[in-house]
């Protein structure tokens, strides 16, 4: 307890260094394209596009009651968020090797920074998300006012990935070839372009249920898609995954952190 | 007496060196299960770089590093600067460590001029308001104000280094960590660093200094440590440490044509 207060102190006494880290990569990310800024509320609706192209059509996937678009859209974006950002935490140490090799900066900053930068790029995909929620006629509710409590536990389980992802990158660059094939084995079990229902074997929704993942695309979508409030299993669901993730992540991180200048 | 600023007291710094050929996550899993492997690996490849150091320096002090390459200069100054932790032995800094980073190793080369200057300056842990009233001072020190706005990947490497040197010494700091930078930028500019590094030094602020011009070390420093193998062969006034340093090395030298 009094390690996670020395965090918050140290943190906030960076959050100069955290913001401008988070301005250095919004402005590197969009640097030399014409569309800038535009790019990250189109990029989502274009794979949407395709997707719902392929899966409708030539696989005939369907969501019973809601749009088919809508519910790969929402799955897709929290999907996105964690596939980029805890990408660019993995790589986020080995990346800032000269600084780091030079200057006392706290390392954690480095994971969380990302984290916080992709964050922002997400609220940005949440407009055309909102735009297409609108045009499907799914409508809004209430209950949207809950989504913040999905969307930081979706962050501090991605930020604990990051940790761990961060740390093993330093000492096996193994990892990185590792979680390529990891990633895109996870989009598919999770259920971002199926709705697990279809899968007629229970034993099989139990297991998609454990998915860490799913446990705020799922609470996004009984808001978002079906107008309810999510259960008490579902807050907690979150909370668990996220706070489980956090734990094992940072704690390796810290842990191994002292030795990364010596295996860059 | 002055007070101490830096202190080490048997400062020793290993190296795994054996680690970094071949070393995957299949040797990792495989030396989990091996624990005697494991122990003969790392025996095998650690290197000392810094074996026992002890001395300190005091506030105000100009502490010229000497010695061949691989005698644990740098490891010495990352070690003060934090960014390595001793293997055994301790080493206390009293006071803001500032190292100038050689040719703004802390540079984003797509951001501008204006934007690595705030970059920089939080990375050194500088609050914003500090940097913001100091931002003029810092401009106009390096002479690039026609730059101010040109991404930094353009810049000569004279001029990166003269944006790192401004940012690193208009914010005064307590010790600044100098390794082999005021040979670069012209020679307005180096009669200006030397200046301001003078004006510095007047001022208070520590300062370790490596360098490989015995003249440079002569110029600035009041003490200078002659480091060899990760030990301290000499620790005494600049002059007499310069002159037995460049004695041996020359010596060295006609000993290998010999």
């Amino acid at each position: 307890m009094s390690y996670l207060l020395r965090l918050l102190d140290s943190l906030r006494r960076s959050r100069f260094l955290l913001k401008q880290l988070v301005a250095r990569d919004f402005k590197v990310k969009y640097k030399r394209s014409v569309l800038g800024v535009a790019w990250s509320l189109l990029y989502p609706l274009l794979t949407t596009a395709v997707l719902a192209l392929v899966f409708s059509n030539v696989f005939r996937f369907s969501t019973p009651g809601v749009s088919y678009v809508a519910y790969l859209l929402t799955g897709l974006v929290c999907f996105n968020y964690f596939s980029e950002a805890s990408n660019l935490c993995m790589s986020s140490i080995a990346a800032n090797y000269s600084l780091i090799g030079k200057v006392y900066v706290p390392k954690y900053i480095f994971p969380i920074s990302k984290c916080l930068f992709v964050g922002v790029n997400f609220l940005l995909t949440l407009i055309p998300l909102y735009l297409v929620l609108l045009i499907t006629g799914t409508g809004l509710c209430w209950q949207h006012l809950l989504l913040p409590y999905a969307f930081a536990c979706l962050f501090l389980f991605t930020l604990g990935v990051g940790f761990f992802l961060a740390a093993a990158a330093v000492f096996f660059r193994d990892v990185y070839y590792i979680y390529g094939i990891v990633l895109t084995l996870w989009l598919y079990l999770t259920p971002v372009m199926y709705d697990p229902a279809v899968i007629g074997q229970p034993l099989l929704q139990n297991l998609i249920a454990l998915n860490p993942l799913y446990a705020p695309i799922r609470f996004v979508r009984t808001v978002m898609l079906y107008h309810e409030t999510p259960g008490i299993g579902q807050f907690a669901a979150c909370a668990v995954h996220g706070a489980l993730a956090l734990a094992v992540g940072s704690l390796l991180f810290k842990r191994t952190q002292d030795k990364f200048v010596c295996y860059l | 007496m002055n007070d101490v600023m830096i202190r080490a007291e048997g400062l020793c710094m290993n190296y795994k060196t054996g680690v970094e050929k071949g070393y995957s996550l299949k040797q990792g899993f495989v030396d989990c299960f091996d624990r005697k492997k494991r122990a003969a690996r790392r025996s095998r490849s650690e290197f000392h770089a810094l074996r026992g150091l002890s001395f300190s320096v005091a506030r105000g002090e100009v502490l010229g590093l000497v010695g061949p390459n691989g005698a644990g200069k740098s490891t010495l100054l990352k070690l003060v600067a934090g960014v390595l932790k001793p293997s055994a032995g301790r080493i206390e800094i009293f006071g803001r460590v500032c190292p100038m980073i050689e040719l703004g190793a802390g540079f984003d080369p797509e951001l501008t001029a204006r934007e690595n200057i705030f970059l920089n300056a939080a990375v050194m842990g500088y609050s914003e308001p500090f940097i913001s009233r100091k931002f003029d001072e810092i401009v106009a020190f390096s002479g690039l104000e026609a730059f101010l706005d040109a991404p930094v990947r353009n810049f000569s490497s004279g001029m990166t280094a003269r944006l790192a040197f401004s940012i690193a010494t208009v914010v005064e700091p307590e010790i600044l960590i100098v390794d082999e930078i005021l040979s670069v930028g012209d020679l307005a500019f180096q009669e200006k660093s030397e200046r301001k590094m003078r004006s510095l030094i007047g001022g208070g602020t520590t300062v370790l200094f490596v360098s490989h011009s015995i003249d440079a070390i002569r110029s600035f420093c009041s003490r200078a440590l002659w480091l060899e193998r990760g030990e301290i062969r000499e620790d005494g006034e600049a002059d007499s440490v310069c002159d037995h340093y460049r004695r041996s090395a020359v010596c060295g030298k006609d000993d290998e044509s010999a």
